[in-house]
């Protein structure tokens, strides 16, 4: 249980699928920055710690960014684990507050690579994806999921309308998010009906890449601006690496850690009241809903049509990455975060999960081979 | 995004010359003991577990459908190749090499 630290305060940038001139990572990272600041309140120079993540800050590091930021810092760190770098540093800032390291952490993360500019992240991922799935045409994650997907669904049973639930009711969701890049309402006749990207993939199971760019500030709970509750980490825990890409992909590193996370937050999946699991795929989802215990019996299909299906459940209120789209993979993962924080301080809108108390937080990436190697995940709770 | 160079019969493996476990792709030290010595070595048949046709690629106008396979060879490697084929789920194939690409088609 970390007590002397939690999260008071979150910002975003606006997302657009298509960045125009003048705007790039770092200006999407400088508007997520200041409207974390100006949420939680607090000076920028009373900021000592920073944390980022991205895949397209290069040729600039961490440092550049804090100067270009204009902080100067006790304590920096730049992490490279992508759909589990926000977590990741979540964990890290947290700590870093308890020893004393650092007392106010800015975290943040945003891309802005354009849709042909991920293609070429896709491409040149690292040097096993260089070398074996690029010239065989792959299709990036697409393809990659799309062979997790499938083995998926011969395993649990599930039919492609089980992920379109997951697709539909997040499309619900963002109908309340003003920063959702997609808010019409979706049916199961438009997603069985969307285009085939890659089999058994179509159009609305692949996270759409957008530009854009999140931010949250950690420090001690005392400092949470007056009448808002600071949301504390009850547990976090991580994996790397965790079977050397010989298992089948549909358990993560979630389950090295899910029991050892429940014990050490001291309450059960039972407890939660809202959920943000990462969302690059539906089949993601799921695969980290079942590593964590959310899912009943490990029937992933009734899971997918009764409790997504018919709301049951609050899972990615602001509608995921799915229709709010994928600011790269480490803003990704804080928009989880953020979110289930909006939600424990009662601050969700028109999304509100009413008296929600306790969130868990995932966050799963980097795609070395044939799925992704890291995870995090956290119990977050609201202190009243 | 196309396979180039020579192609050859096989997919190149790596064996730990230790505990001769085979992996691919290639590693710095072996999963099973941590030994740090390789042998090369070549695996020529597999069968097929997944496929997926690739539809649409970022970036690209006139993209052609082309098919992707997990496959799994008879000592429990998995990888992915590129099918030349419509071999499907179940189906044993003949692995293919070209220059660093996996490849796989119908057994002859």
């Amino acid at each position: 249980m970390h007590t002397d630290a939690a999260i008071i305060g979150v910002g975003q940038s606006a997302y657009t699928r298509r960045p125009q001139g003048g705007q790039s990572t770092l200006t999407f990272i400088r508007d997520a920055v200041v409207a974390a600041l100006a949420d939680a309140a607090i000076d920028a120079r009373d900021i000592d710690g920073m944390a980022v993540a991205s895949f397209s800050l290069a040729p600039d590091a961490a440092v550049d960014l804090a100067w270009k930021l204009g902080l100067s810092l006790r304590w920096l760190i730049q992490d490279t684990n992508g759909g589990s770098s926000a977590m990741n540093m979540l964990g890290h800032a947290v700590r870093a507050v308890e020893s004393g390291a650092a007392s106010a952490i800015l975290v943040t993360g945003g891309d802005a690579t354009g849709l042909g500019g991920y293609a070429k992240v896709a491409a040149n991922f690292n040097t096993v994806t260089q070398l074996h799935l690029a010239p065989l045409g792959h299709g990036g994650p697409n393809g990659v999921y799309a062979l997790v997907t499938s083995r998926q669904m011969k395993k649990y049973g599930l039919e492609k309308s089980d992920y379109g639930h997951i697709a539909i009711a997040q499309r619900a969701w963002a109908a309340h998010n003003p920063y959702a890049v997609y808010r019409e309402p979706m049916t199961m006749a438009d997603y069985l009906a969307a285009p085939m990207v890659a089999d058994p993939l179509s159009r609305y199971d692949c996270v759409p890449v957008v530009a854009g760019a999140q931010a949250i500030v950690v420090t001690h709970p005392d400092r949470c601006p007056r009448g808002r509750a600071p949301v504390r980490v009850r547990a976090h825990r991580a994996s790397f690496n965790y079977d050397n890409q010989e298992g089948d992909g549909l358990e993560t590193g979630i389950s090295t850690f899910a029991t050892e996370l429940w014990q050490a937050a001291g309450v059960r999946p039972g407890d939660i009241d809202v959920a943000s699991i990462y969302d690059d795929y539906p089949t993601m989802v799921l695969a980290q809903a079942n590593d964590l215990g959310l899912i009943e019996g490990n029937d992933l299909a009734r899971f997918a049509r009764r409790d997504i299906g018919e709301q049951r459940f609050p899972l990615n209120t602001w509608g995921g990455m799915l229709s709010a789209g994928q600011p790269g993979g480490p803003a990704g993962g804080l928009n989880g975060i953020s979110e289930a924080v909006l939600q424990l301080q009662h601050r969700a809108g028109s999304r509100q999960v009413t008296n929600a108390r306790l969130a868990v937080a995932t966050g799963y990436g980097m795609t070395m081979y044939r799925y992704g190697g890291t995870a995090a995940a956290a119990v977050l709770e609201r202190v009243e | 995004m196309t396979a180039v160079g020579e192609t050859k019969s096989g997919v190149s493996i790596w064996r730990c010359a230790k505990c001769r476990t085979g992996c691919f792709p290639q590693r710095l030290l072996c999963a099973r003991c941590h030994g740090d010595t390789f042998e090369p070595d070549r695996v020529h048949e597999a069968v097929v577990e997944e496929v997926s046709v690739i539809r649409h690629m970022l970036g690209q106008t006139d993209w052609q459908p082309r098919r992707i396979a997990n496959v799994r060879t008879s000592e429990g490697l998995r990888f992915t190749v590129g099918l030349t084929d419509e071999s499907g789920p179940g189906a044993a194939i003949e692995l293919l090499e070209q220059g660093t690409a996996p490849l796989g088609r119908a057994k002859p």
